[in-house]
């Protein structure tokens, strides 16, 4: 009898408690006849047995042998095998959101073998060992909790770029040897349960047991396990990654939005590693993925009557969604979506209503570059403080120290460190080309409640300027940041506090019709009078 | 006795490191970092400024800093004290178990910035005391994990006892109600690991990029 593992098709009438939200996402996504590579789903209920009893569960092996058999029939490869060879991602999935807490394992199955064999397959010796390089650095950060860069720079456009990334797999090999006390086996199987343990542990590591603490989720729930026939953004340059939103998350605006990377694989997105492209480059460069892309995010936005996120790869050209989940839109942007959905006739007017929460009002007044606005914009980062802040460019603590004395300053760095402190006292806002939404620049700007962009990828800083966007800008040059939208622009284009002004205003007349109150009020109260009234009328 | 054994050659080295580790600085600052007197503080920074190793710089925000010959000197100095005490093997292993840490440390001042309240990430006003002292308590349980790597880095070098001390006072006056000492003032939880961070990478000679 099977118990812990369940397929992924359209098929199981299985809840997002056993099977997690991402794999219970990934069922409708087949239902709805989208491309998603084949896969099976480890339940979260065999991961309560391992957290139970500290090893994996009777019974687990045989499943996981007859599942892999069963994905071997589906692709027609072997895993493991010496030809032909299949690899698998493996993705950890809870039944509740806990972003970037718990693991993620690609190109699993790549053994030493495996990958000669992929090479030969395929007459691309880089690819086959960028893809073992990426799971050993994958497993080397699940199992040790630290990243195992090598510091080497290995490249596909050079002569002994394949000799390179052999050093760095050495490299990454000795580290995992080093802190784990044990090499990944150079067994398919035997790597597959390894990484089933390991995304397992991950759901008990002290980030995730702080996380759940600090939301009120249960710490008995467990996460499921997806593992999936690999898709390769690496394999050649009509293959590449990317997260695609159905409409602007900054404004709300019906068009997809979203980064892409072309010739790469999917957690370089997610890290900020490598920098992205805009995802409208994708229609120019592979019409056939845009349109297919497009033609997803909409039939995906009509089953949910919501915006969506999506995060798909594409390989020599055809299209595969990995993940997708509501848009969750927050400040003027949600306000924008609820109005025109209810427009649409997606939702009803008192849906709409309800989606947004006089929360969203409040953040919907934060300044922001101005969307008619011709700006300029430089770059695109994560926004990591909201606000807007005009000021000329210093690429140093010393020069943002010396210049603050003149005039508005914006701090440019690579990363932050302790000696930026005083730099950012200074600056009036600031930028920086690494880190994410939790870095040591986020921190401070939030604690001096200074906008700030972040993680800006394709952002180059030196002594005497910055690179962004093909573009060299001298320091001393004004430029504006809204640290909502993680825009940079140059120069000082026009900053609005009522980017939604227009469907605000519909919204709040929808709100007083269903209140029956015209009176004058702030806007949160007005919204609120007549979610009062719609859910009193639901109840009774 | 050699120069580099002598006890002013110690304070010096202390003080030109604290700025290395800490930036921009004011004497009470380097006074902090180091556990010596602001007089004694003030009496090596002009020696340093002598040696051209530190300038002042004016403004609001300015404060003590070291120039390029002060830093290469740290560089120098700091490597020096690292291998004649033969501790780069015990400071490396530390260093791994504190970056295993300091995610934590991002995540939980991050937590404690900003909440999410109806699916919004919003800035946390500190108008529920239930929900900061979750986060405390969180950072309490940290704090208990980070103190024996502090024990390690002491033994192998002393002048790493002073972040446990810093560490430990910033907790217990946020603790105490002074909230800006978990985020926000340059004596607070976040800025104190952010030294130890940076004075890890720069004792072992890690270039952050």
């Amino acid at each position: 009898m099977v118990r812990w593992v369940r397929p992924l098709s359209a098929r199981p009438d299985e809840t997002a408690e056993v099977l997690g939200a991402k794999a219970h996402g990934l069922v409708t996504l087949h239902r709805l006849g989208l491309p998603v590579p084949p896969g099976f789903v480890v339940t979260t209920e065999a991961c309560r047995a391992f957290l139970h009893r500290g090893r994996l569960p009777d019974g687990l092996h045989a499943e996981l042998t007859t599942a892999m058999g069963g994905l071997e029939t589906a692709t027609g490869r072997r895993f493991g095998g010496t030809r032909t060879p299949l690899a698998v991602s493996v993705r950890s999935g809870a039944s509740v959101s806990m972003p970037g807490m718990m693991d993620t394992i690609l190109n699993l199955g790549l053994t030493t073998d495996a990958t000669t064999a992929l090479a030969a397959e395929t007459g691309d010796a880089w690819f086959a060992l960028e893809s073992r390089s990426r799971l050993l650095s994958t497993f080397a950060a699940a199992l040790t909790g630290g990243a195992a860069d090598s510091g080497v720079l290995a490249r596909r456009d050079t002569a002994d770029g394949p000799a390179r990334l052999t050093s760095e797999i050495a490299a990454i090999e000795a580290v995992i040897e080093r802190r784990h006390g044990r090499a990944v086996p150079d067994d398919a199987l035997a790597q597959l349960e390894l990484a089933v343990e390991t995304v397992f542990s991950s759901w008990d590591t002290p980030r995730a047991r702080t996380y759940r603490e600090l939301h009120g989720i249960p710490h008995d729930l467990g996460t499921a396990v997806i593992v999936q026939a690999m898709v390769y953004g690496n394999r050649d340059e009509h293959s590449g990654t990317g997260v695609a939103f159905s409409r602007d998350p900054n404004t709300g605006e019906n068009v997809p939005f979203g980064d892409v990377l072309f010739a790469h694989q999917g957690d370089d997105v997610v890290s900020g590693r490598t920098p992205t492209r805009p995802l409208r480059e994708l229609g120019a460069r592979e019409p056939a993925v845009w349109a297919a892309l497009v033609d997803a995010l909409a039939r995906i936005e009509r089953h949910d009557r919501d915006a969506c996120y999506v995060e798909f790869t594409f390989q020599s050209g055809e299209l595969w969604l990995l993940q997708a989940r509501p848009g969750r839109f927050v400040g003027g942007a949600a306000v924008r979506v609820a109005t025109e959905l209810a427009d649409e006739g997606l939702i009803t007017r008192q849906e709409a209503l309800l989606r947004v929460s006089p929360q969203h009002l409040r953040h919907a007044r934060t300044p922001r570059i101005a969307p008619s606005a011709q700006a300029d914009i430089l770059a695109r980062g994560i926004g990591a403080c909201p606000g807007t802040a005009v000021g000329k460019i210093a690429t140093t603590t010393d020069a943002a120290i010396r210049m603050a004395v003149d005039g508005p300053v914006i701090l440019v760095r690579p990363e932050t460190s302790p000696h930026d402190m005083a730099g950012l006292a200074a600056a009036a806002g600031i930028v920086t080309a690494r880190g994410g939404a939790a870095s040591h620049a986020a921190v401070v700007a939030r604690a001096m409640a200074k906008p700030a962009v972040v993680g800006i990828g394709d952002l180059a800083v030196g002594p005497t300027g910055i690179r962004a966007d093909g573009r060299f800008i001298g320091a001393g040059t004004l430029v504006t940041i809204d640290g909502t939208s993680g825009e940079v622009a140059l120069g000082s284009p026009g900053i609005v506090t009522d980017t939604a002004d227009a469907h605000l205003r519909r919204l709040l007349t929808w709100a007083d019709e269903v209140s029956g109150d015209q009176s004058e009020r702030e806007e949160a109260e007005r919204l609120a009078a007549a979610q009062a009234a719609l859910r009193q009328a639901r109840s009774s | 006795m050699s120069p580099s054994e002598s006890p002013q050659y110690g304070d010096r080295l202390l003080v030109l490191h604290a700025l290395r580790c800490a930036g921009y600085s004011g004497i009470a600052r380097v006074s902090a970092a180091t556990g010596l007197d602001e007089s004694d503080v003030e009496s090596e920074l002009i020696d340093l400024a002598l040696d051209g190793h530190v300038t002042r710089l004016g403004g609001e925000f300015g404060g003590w800093g070291l120039t390029e010959a002060g830093r290469a000197a740290d560089a120098e100095r700091i490597g020096h004290e690292l291998d004649s005490a033969g501790a780069r093997p015990a400071v490396t292993a530390s260093y791994e178990r504190f970056m295993v840490l300091n995610p934590e440390l991002l995540d939980l001042c991050t937590a404690w910035q900003l909440r999410p309240v109806d699916g919004v990430t919003t800035i946390n006003d500190h108008g529920d005391s239930a929900y900061d002292a979750r986060v405390l308590d969180r950072f309490t349980e940290l704090h208990d994990r980070v103190v024996p790597i502090c024990g390690e880095l002491a033994a192998a070098l002393p002048r790493f006892a002073r972040y446990r001390t810093r560490l430990a006072d910033a907790l217990d006056r946020a603790r105490k109600g002074e909230l800006e000492y978990v985020a926000d003032g340059i004596g607070s939880y976040h800025t104190v690991w952010a030294e130890l961070h940076e004075d890890l990478l720069a004792t072992l000679g890690i270039s952050r990029w």
